[in-house]
């Protein structure tokens, strides 16, 4: 009955399932930058990069997703000159507030670093940010991996919301084949291709975790 | 070498370091001993920096590297300068402080490459060298956590050795190690020392300090009580304080 529709659709959720798959990747790889920037500013002695850092992250974990999205795609334009198309707004959205909440898990892995790993380096004459990027940083990666792993997955979940702005990614696909068809046996495919990706990243993740896990 | 000229340190009200003078001459190995919380490691961490102190001078090697006058901050040489004489400065810690996730070979080249940006080539050389002092060859490609004790803190000496530091600070070297292990280490020491490196060593192995040290100095409630001779400081000491805490360790 329904699967010869699904074989034909399938081309496009999986076309679908690639669009979420790279929203996914693109967001967690500049959320973790500026996780990192925000991480650095909450860990710094100047209070001003303390303070901004707070703001930032109170502002974007406070606030739906989904409120983000819309306000940088319709209330931006509003009152600034800024526009962007919808691929854009879906990548900055995402970026921005994955950015937020690893902000705070960089945060915890690096001040779970014991402190006279700092100190050692600092008696070995190296700086702040020489020590942070040899001795510190490389130290939390490995307790870094699984909150980050869960947070690929929220993320990658979280991504069907950009759909709200006309991207066709997993979900809109779907539902865009419901509506035309008049036949909801789309989002059973659907389902399945997101429990893949998640089943998927979560192995990913546990491999990183077991890579990095070798010198201690 | 060493100079502290009217030193105090307070951890906010709690002082900590109370007018503390001290020189420690080129080759000199000075020990220091002293009851818990008497400020030995605040004093040794004030040198190389990783604590500022509240009021007085550090001198190092002729290089003024810390002055406050009234609370004041009155240093007027540059950060870089002073990591750059802090440098001179090799410190081994009581809990090693080796980066875990580097191997014995990684930790002794870490800081000559990125800090002092040593050829690799001649970085290794050293390393090798310097393993080879510490009697650790073998274990070049170890992570630390796969040695014993003893084996890492002879590692961290070698890693602090490799920076060719003037002076070497031990807050308490051989305390973390079982006592089967100790040996090993003070042995590294003392060879040091007869190769000459000006050295300030926290410790409580009298047995050391008393064959090695060329004075010993007895710190009590932030201050120095006694600054004399091995002889004199254990058949002798001048003041009341010290030959109680004697002869409670001995
Ligand atoms: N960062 C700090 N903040 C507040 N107080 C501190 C700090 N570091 C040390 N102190 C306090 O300063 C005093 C001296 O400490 P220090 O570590 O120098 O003593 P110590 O002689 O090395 O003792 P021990 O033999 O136990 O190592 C102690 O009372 C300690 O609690
Ligand atoms: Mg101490």
């Amino acid at each position: 009955m329904g699967l010869q529709k699904i074989i034909t659709a399938m081309p496009a959720l999986l076309q679908g399932a690639g669009l979420t798959i790279l929203l996914t990747l693109v967001s967690i790889f500049f959320g973790l930058i500026l996780g990192l920037l925000l991480a650095l500013g909450r860990l710094s002695k100047n209070a001003f990069f303390d303070r901004l850092s707070q703001f930032y992250i109170w502002l974007f974990r406070g606030t739906p997703l989904l409120l983000q999205i819309f306000f940088i795609y319709y209330a931006l334009p509003t009152f600034t000159p800024i526009t962007f198309d919808a691929l854009p707004t879906a990548f900055i959205a995402l970026s921005l507030n994955s950015g937020a909440y690893l902000a705070e898990i960089i945060r915890a892995a690096i001040q779970s670093i014991d402190k006279g790993q700092m100190e050692a380096a600092k008696a070995l004459g190296m700086r702040y940010t020489q020590a942070m990027r040899r001795i510190v940083i490389p130290q939390s990666y490995r307790r870094l991996i699984p909150p980050t792993g869960n947070e690929f997955i929220a993320l990658l979940k979280d991504s069907s919301l950009v759909s709200v702005i006309a991207m066709t990614e997993l979900m809109r696909t779907t539902s865009l084949l419901s509506n035309s068809s008049g036949n909801a046996v789309y989002y059973i495919p659907c389902a399945l291709l997101y429990l893949a990706m998640t089943t998927i990243f979560t192995f990913v993740f546990s491999k990183l975790e077991k890579k990095y896990s070798i010198s201690e | 070498m060493i100079k502290l000229e009217n030193v105090y340190k307070s951890f906010g009200k709690l002082e900590v370091l109370k007018n503390i003078n001290l020189e420690v001459t080129k080759g000199e190995v000075v020990c220091i001993i002293g009851p818990s919380g008497s400020g030995k490691s605040t004093l040794l961490r004030c040198l190389n920096h990783l604590e500022r102190i509240t009021e007085g001078r550090t001198i190092i090697d002729g290089e003024l590297i810390d002055e406050k006058v009234k609370g004041k901050d009155s240093l007027k040489i540059s950060p870089k300068k002073v990591a750059l004489v802090c440098a001179e400065l090799g410190m081994v810690f009581q809990r090693f402080n080796l980066f875990p996730h580097l191997t014995v070979l990684e930790n002794i080249i870490e800081a000559p490459l990125t800090v002092k940006k040593i050829a690799r080539e001649i970085v290794m050389e050293e390393a090798t060298l310097l393993l080879k002092k510490v009697g650790l060859e073998d274990k070049k490609d170890e992570y630390p956590s796969r040695l014993s004790g003893g084996q890492q803190q002879r590692v961290a000496i070698a890693r602090a050795l490799a920076m060719n530091p003037k002076i070497m600070l031990f807050d308490e070297p051989t305390s973390a190690l079982d006592p089967e292990l100790v040996g090993e280490v003070l042995e590294v020491m003392k060879q040091l020392a007869r190769d000459g490196m000006t050295m300030l060593v926290v410790t409580h192995e009298m047995g050391f300090a008393r064959e090695v040290a060329n004075r010993i100095i007895f710190m009590d409630q932030g201050q120095i009580i006694e600054d004399s001779s091995p002889e004199e400081i254990f058949s002798n000491p001048r003041q009341e304080r010290t030959k109680s805490f004697l002869q409670k360790i001995l």
